[in-house]
């Protein structure tokens, strides 16, 4: 008798085990944000979880937890040193999260994540007021040319997508302008669009609520948004500037690889969801997938522009 | 527009969305009452739980707890001197001196009465006037809001309490608290000592509990014996429809107070601390008998308590219009307008009508349930806590805050800050340093210097664009009228009585 309960006990946790080995994910993932709810990335999150529970199938179950703090750099420090076994990851944004290692000791690096996928690519726009009489690429760049330092221009905090942006911008169209740093972006478009900075720069879901008040001059993308058709990119303009914000999901370095495929698929299977990308951009995310290899090459390619700024013009 | 108000009527009408605003406002008085909790911690824990509910639900709900935790902080602000939520620290000046006269019951109707006044203008205004008071917003750049706040902070001096000295000193710790962090402008961490978990500053609840809730608590341990039993029982409380007549005459200060509290509101950053300071400030220095204020003026505590829900829906204007809340517990309100795929903007109205509507009706609701929630609530339940032996209720105030302040961000670190602060606190309730200059300084000292720097970026360094403007030249003589003027004139008045004698 005790024999038979042994044996069957031992095939019981045999069996377990390997189906622990064979069938991720057999418990609830969590996914880490690095700010409160109700955020962006949050939303974000929040918005992916259901379709990656439906594409990982196997009831999978993915639940948000929310660390908010240091502009998510608690939250995705807390990913880096997770255990590797598909069971936490979290959200990442960028060039942030790369910037941040760069202006400030950080307690991870490039080199603590497994890649799995960008979702989101929120493109900068540069916006005037609706008085103004800055309304295209051209009128922009004569007017900063006239006084260096003379255009002044709102955006969301130092060392973020918004001010390499300008630094891309500076570069190809060779003017100065006067920062004018607030502490996020709704402060910033809210001076915008009271007259009390000359431009603004933004991503393009921060404006489109707003495409009544503001004049949006271009689009930093390589062709023009779904989002808004009638807005020029600036590549239209003579002007080759590409940047944005981005936003995806990574885990910790080491993921197993058929873990690491298992999720990556699932989040390609979510992009391809209609109802993905209609939830997503009714949540302000505008979606564009890089997944896999392509999202590590994409940080890498953030990260080494975020360097060569840092080295050249510090922002602190 | 107005039509669209009236077509968003039926569907708030719906007993889902009503059932949702009075557990709003039950669950807000409660939340605002514990101290420690407080509404933007409510709302920022419901959100989550919202994602799958019906928006309306989830609104009414979120409109429901703002209101109540508006008034609940007025709760333990008047029985135990310790206020439930930051904006109720002017409650405390003249409520906790009535319930020590045994008038507490009083002081609690007053404040609930009160509180439904401001919640009700102010809704009212969020209905009716929101897109062009969106416009007035507008006019307040960096330079503007600067004024904005040494408006605030130069109220102060009447803060200082007996020592201006003393006051002068918290004043200062207040605003050296408040450069903690991460520099907002170039990202220099400040004071942080390499603590991640300071670069986003020190939280308000952080500093309020440790400063007002702990020393409370402590003297509630340090002496065991009831004093005054008999005294606190008698609450004095009689049937709230009763009391009502008794308070009419503090109509004017109803206006004055929900006047101030919605124009606080819809300036960005400041919030309903300084609506309370600044309206009972003003309403002293309206009143006949100025030297009885903070004695146990009821007056007082409708000063405070109209202001602080006069801020509560008109902080939602900017919000909703501009993406830019008011106060904090609008910044968690927009969050869960967003987890509902509403983004603020002006398309907002014009695309989810029913919904921005409704949830304007609703916090109106949440303002009259006020009353009939608030008032029994208060004192039939919770001024029951003083039957409670002091040592019990020392001892459960003491981990109420630490669970509160705990589940802010989920760490022990704020833990150890709130009892760093709650030792500050002790020491200085026996050396007798006022408290309330702290409050004021947290909230307002980085904010003018973030605005001032700004400011000096757009003008390029130039010092002149800080009153080049007609927006700035009226907060400077208003401030300046309301600051120095009083200075002068008692100067004059006794100049005149001197030449007399």
């Amino acid at each position: 008798m005790k024999l038979k309960t042994l044996i069957v006990s031992a095939c019981l946790v045999a069996g377990f085990a390997t189906s622990a080995m064979a069938e991720y994910p057999e418990k609830k993932i969590e996914i880490i944000v690095g700010y409160s709810a109700g955020g962006g990335t949050d939303v974000m999150a929040r918005t992916v979880a259901p379709f990656l529970e439906r594409y990982l199938g196997n009831d999978a179950t993915v639940v948000v937890k929310n660390m908010p703090g240091a502009s998510g750099q608690i939250g995705v420090t807390e990913v880096a040193n997770a255990k590797p076994d598909g069971y936490t990851i979290g959200t990442y944004n960028l060039p942030g999260m790369m910037a941040r290692t760069l202006d400030r000791k950080a307690g991870y690096s490039a080199e603590s994540f497994t890649y799995l996928a960008n979702v989101v690519d929120d493109p900068n726009v540069i916006v005037t007021p609706k008085g103004s009489d800055i309304t295209s690429m051209d009128k922009l760049v004569a007017a900063a040319r006239k006084e260096p330092g003379g255009m002044t221009v709102g955006m969301s905090s130092l060392g973020g997508d918004d001010q390499f942006f300008l630094i891309r911008l500076q570069k190809e169209s060779g003017a100065e302008y006067t920062i004018v740093p607030f502490k996020g972006s709704a402060p910033a478009r809210t001076a915008v669009m009271g007259g009390h900075v000359n431009m603004g720069i933004f991503n393009l879901s921060e404006v489109l609520g707003f495409r009544d008040d503001l004049n949006i001059v271009g689009v930093a993308r390589p062709e023009r948004s779904d989002l808004a058709p009638n807005v020029p990119t600036f590549a239209e303009q003579g002007f080759n500037v590409v940047n944005g914000s981005m936003r995806g999901f990574v885990a910790p370095a080491n993921l197993p690889k058929d873990v690491e495929d298992k999720l990556v698929d699932a989040f390609k299977k979510a992009y391809q969801d209609p109802e993905f990308t209609k939830a997503m951009v009714a949540s302000g995310n505008p979606v564009s997938l890089a997944a896999g290899a392509d999202f590590k090459a994409l940080n890498q390619e953030q990260f080494e522009f975020a360097k060569k700024v840092w080295e050249t013009t510090p922002w602190k | 527009m107005y039509g669209n108000l009236i077509d968003a009527l039926p569907s708030v009408l719906g007993w889902a969305n009503l059932a949702a605003v009075v557990v709003g406002v039950l669950a807000g008085i409660c939340v605002g009452a514990l101290p420690g909790l407080s509404a933007t911690m409510a709302i920022s824990v419901l959100i989550p739980f919202t994602f799958g509910l019906d928006p309306l639900v989830a609104l009414g709900m979120m409109a429901g707890i703002y209101n109540g935790a508006m008034y609940g902080g007025a709760i333990p602000a008047v029985l135990l001197r310790i206020p439930g939520t930051p904006a109720a620290v002017a409650t405390s000046f003249d409520g906790y001196p009535m319930a020590q006269s045994g008038r507490g019951g009083y002081a609690l109707q007053v404040a609930v009465v009160s509180s439904a006044i401001g919640g009700i203008v102010s809704a009212v205004v969020l209905m009716l006037l929101a897109p062009p008071l969106a416009k007035v917003t507008l006019l307040f750049g960096p330079a503007e809001i600067f004024w904005v706040a040494v408006f605030g902070l130069s109220s102060i001096v009447f803060l200082l309490g007996g020592d201006p000295l003393k006051g002068l000193i918290s004043a200062a710790f207040g605003v050296t608290v408040s450069l903690i962090g991460s520099d907002t402008i170039t990202g220099y961490d400040r004071l942080t000592f390499g603590h991640l978990e300071l670069l986003d500053g020190i939280n308000i609840v952080v500093l309020l509990v440790g400063l007002y809730a702990l020393p409370p608590a402590i003297d509630l341990l340090e002496d065991p014996s009831f004093e005054g039993t008999g005294k606190r029982f008698t609450l004095g409380t009689g049937s709230i429809w009763k009391a009502i007549p008794s308070m009419l005459r503090f109509w004017k200060t109803w206006i004055r107070s929900s006047f101030i509290g919605v124009l606080v509101g819809i300036l960005p950053g400041a919030g309903g601390s300084m609506a309370a300071f600044l309206s009972y400030n003003e309403a002293r220095r309206a009143a006949k008998n100025p030297d009885d204020w903070g004695k146990g003026e009821p007056e007082g505590v409708a000063a405070a308590e109209t202001a602080n829900n006069a801020d509560t829906a008109s902080a939602m204007i900017p919000a909703l219009t501009l993406g830019i809340p008011g106060t904090s517990v609008a910044a968690v309100m927009l969050g869960g307008l967003l987890i509902h795929g509403l983004q603020p903007g002006p398309l907002l109205f014009r695309d989810n009508p029913d919904l921005v509507f409704g949830f304007m009706w609703q916090f109106l609701f949440g303002a009259i349930l006020l009353i009939f929630l608030g008032g029994s609530l208060a004192t039939n339940s919770f001024a029951q806590v003083l039957r409670i032996p002091r040592p019990l209720l020392g001892a459960i105030i003491i981990a109420l805050v630490f669970i509160g302040v705990y589940s802010i961000n989920g760490r022990m670190f704020d833990v150890y800050l709130t009892l760093g602060f709650g030792l500050v606190g002790y020491f200085m309730d026996k050396l007798r340093f006022p408290l309330p200059p702290v409050v004021l300084g947290l909230i307002l000292g980085s904010f003018a210097e973030e605005n001032l720097r700004l400011a000096l970026r757009i003008g390029r360094g130039d010092w002149s664009t800080l009153w080049h403007n007609t927006t700035s030249q009226v907060i400077i003589v208003i401030t300046i009228a309301v600051v120095v003027g009083p200075m002068i004139l008692r100067v004059i008045r006794s100049r005149k009585s001197d030449t007399e004698a």
